[in-house]
């Protein structure tokens, strides 16, 4: 009997041996892909650091409005995208690192994320971008509203903030391969409802507006002309 | 030679002497218009410049704006006679002005003059006063300058005016006119620096000019030269006449930052020409209609004023507002410190630049809405008087400016 167990136990710690023997090489290949991909990611941590410093990006958002003035003062783009730059690197290195470990499980599901993962980021991105273009357009439209003297400026702002942040996100969705036949629905129905209150927003609050500018075209209406816009005629302002 | 000059009997701060009458051929550039137009107005110009000066010639050059800007003799418009200025910016003003200052260069014209091809007032020896005080008097620049309506010219009234005398301490009554007469010297000095002529930034607008020879060592001088006659561009509202007109004065006094902090009080610009602003008939302004879009400004652009304007203005301006109907105004100090307010956050770029000059249109109609009520019943003198008491108020506030200037984070929460 002792004898028995002794070779069993001689076996499973040469079969043990061998296995570790075997993968010690991909586990220190694995090794070698997180460090790797950590000294990359510092690096491009610092090269995509300088790049937003040079182009002056947390000033130039704060100036166009994408991101918010004020608020948090340790927060801003520039850390943002840093920090994302950061964890994607070293979060694709995990996934290499992963996939030469030679287990099945492992490989497939590191293929799988490595297929996926630059899908999602590009669809991150493009809703960042949609997101950051809807405060641009909320603003310019607020403004341009507010000039031409419509009441319901902010909702028409609103409308058309929430037109760019869907149309993003529907094309975010749509790259990212998620529910497509349910996004593009969901996209047509909001969009189309969001155009319609818009339509009545503008309708309502600018017919004063909409009738000036039908008696620029046609000038025998009697409408006045809004402050904004005097045009020659005796007794008016002249802005030039 | 050009010979004899007489003073007008409004002139001030003019002096002369046949000593400095000077030499040569003038270049008169008129900016492009319809062909009856331009061909009467040097026909206009020919027979002025006659008289005026008789021992003068004259060159009449039509200024086109393209690709290139080009002066096209209007007595020959053949391509030996076309002097072309390549590479400019876009065109607008500063290509124009750019080729007639090389123009001028290479004439050796003791004057230049860029005018607009309309009729002037022809009851006014215009063209005399124009350029009498470069031929005659040594000026290197003369700003024209006319009489106007009470209402016109408004953003000039209400900001450009008030501002340029504040900064530079001269009182140019019209210092955005987009039309200009200046000497052989300032046309060699402004051919020396490159950026007006290359940076599109300053393809819009003349503030840049106005601000180098206010700036500069440049004898100026302005011409009144009788009543507006009008401009062939088509009206513009506010919100855009504020971007275009309004931006470039912010962008000068951005770039003559050190200078303007040392200037204190204003004085008299030596003019010539009858000065003052013409009464004309009854208001049929909407006093409602600018109160309401004061109104709505504060109630949907409160957020974004936050970002430019100190919290004490804020609440001032909610006061105002808060007035019964009919009474809301901003007051002329309110105005100024906006004013100097809006420079600083164009300057630090707190806002897009266009996205916070057009957010100023409701703040700018809201005082104009009490310009219009005051000058209702006054006469031109009347109106006069008030847009000094204007102007005082850009001047009082000129240390608010300043220190905003240099703390700007300082006022902000």
């Amino acid at each position: 009997m002792w004898q028995d167990t002794k070779r069993i136990f001689v076996d499973s710690a040469q079969h043990l041996l061998q296995t570790t023997a075997r993968l010690l090489p991909n586990v220190l290949a694995m090794l070698l892909f997180f460090a790797l991909s950590a000294v990359l990611a510092v690096a491009i941590r610092a090269g995509v650091r300088r790049v937003c410093e040079r182009l002056a990006l947390d000033r130039r958002l704060r100036e166009w409005g994408v991101w918010p003035t004020g608020g948090d003062a340790r927060a801003s783009p520039t850390k943002l995208l840093t920090r994302i730059s950061f964890w994607t690197v070293l979060a694709l290195g995990t996934f290499f690192g992963l996939s030469v470990l030679d287990s099945p499980m492992t490989t497939a599901v590191s293929m799988r994320l490595l297929e996926y993962v630059p899908r999602l980021l590009v669809g991150v991105a493009i809703f960042a971008i949609a997101v950051g273009l809807a405060r641009v357009v909320e603003r310019n439209v607020l403004i341009g509203a507010v000039n031409m003297g419509m009441q319901s400026a902010r909702l028409i702002a609103l409308g058309a903030r929430w037109l760019v942040v869907l149309l993003g996100a529907a094309i975010a969705l749509d790259h990212a391969g998620a529910g497509s036949s349910v996004v593009t629905v969901a996209f047509g129905i909001l969009f189309g409802g969001i155009v319609f209150a818009l339509s009545l927003a503008v309708g309502l609050g600018a017919k004063d507006f909409v009738a000036r500018s039908l008696q620029r075209r046609f000038p025998d209406a009697g409408t006045p002309e809004s402050p904004a816009e005097q045009e020659d005629a005796p007794g008016q302002i002249h802005h030039t | 030679m050009c010979n004899g000059f007489v003073m007008s009997a409004t002139s001030t701060g003019l002096s002369a002497s046949p000593a400095a009458l000077a030499h040569g051929e003038i270049l008169i550039a008129l900016e492009a218009g319809d062909r009856a137009s331009v061909t009467a107005s040097a026909a206009s110009i020919r027979s002025h410049l006659a008289a005026r000066f008789p021992g003068c010639t004259a060159k009449v050059v039509v200024a086109t704006a393209g690709s290139e800007t080009e002066l096209v003799d209007v007595d020959s418009p053949d391509a030996a006679n076309t002097a072309t200025v390549p590479a400019l910016a876009a065109g607008g003003i500063a290509g124009r002005l750019s080729a007639v200052v090389r123009e001028t260069v290479r004439l050796g014209a003791p004057a230049a003059a860029l005018l607009s091809p309309g009729a002037h007032d022809e009851s006014v020896d215009w063209l005399g006063l124009l350029l009498q005080p470069i031929l005659e008097a040594g000026f290197d620049y003369v700003f024209p300058t006319y009489r106007r309506e009470r209402l016109d010219g408004m953003l000039n009234t209400a900001i450009v005016y008030p501002l340029t005398r504040a900064l530079f301490g001269r009182r140019l009554r019209q210092p955005a006119g987009g039309e200009a007469a200046l000497s052989l010297a300032l046309a060699r000095a402004l051919l020396a620096p490159r950026a007006w002529r290359q940076d599109p930034a300053y393809v819009g607008s003349d503030a840049w000019l106005v601000a180098s020879v206010l700036a500069g060592p440049f004898r100026a001088a302005q011409a009144w030269l009788g009543r507006w006659p009008g401009s062939a561009a088509r009206a513009e509202d506010a919100s855009h006449a504020l971007a275009r007109i309004v931006g470039p004065v912010f962008q000068e006094m951005e770039q003559h930052a050190d200078r303007w902090q040392r200037v204190e009080g204003s004085e008299p610009v030596p003019s010539v020409g009858q000065a003052g602003v013409i009464a004309g008939g009854p208001f049929t302004v909407d006093i409602g209609a600018l109160e309401d879009a004061f109104r709505l400004g504060l109630r949907e652009l409160g957020e974004i004023w936050g970002l430019v304007l100190p919290p004490g203005t804020l609440l001032t301006l909610r006061r105002a507002a808060a007035a019964p109907a009919e009474k809301a105004r901003v007051s002329d100090a309110l105005w100024a410190r906006i004013v100097y307010d809006f420079a600083v956050a164009h300057s630090t770029r707190v806002i897009e630049r266009q996205q916070l000059l057009r957010s100023m249109t409701p703040l700018y109609l809201g005082w104009v809405r009490g310009f219009v009520e005051d000058v209702r019943d006054l006469d031109g003198e009347g109106t006069e008087s008030r847009v000094e008491a204007l102007c005082g108020w850009f001047e009082r506030e000129k240390p608010y400016a300043i220190a905003r200037w240099r703390w700007p984070d300082s006022f902000n929460p």
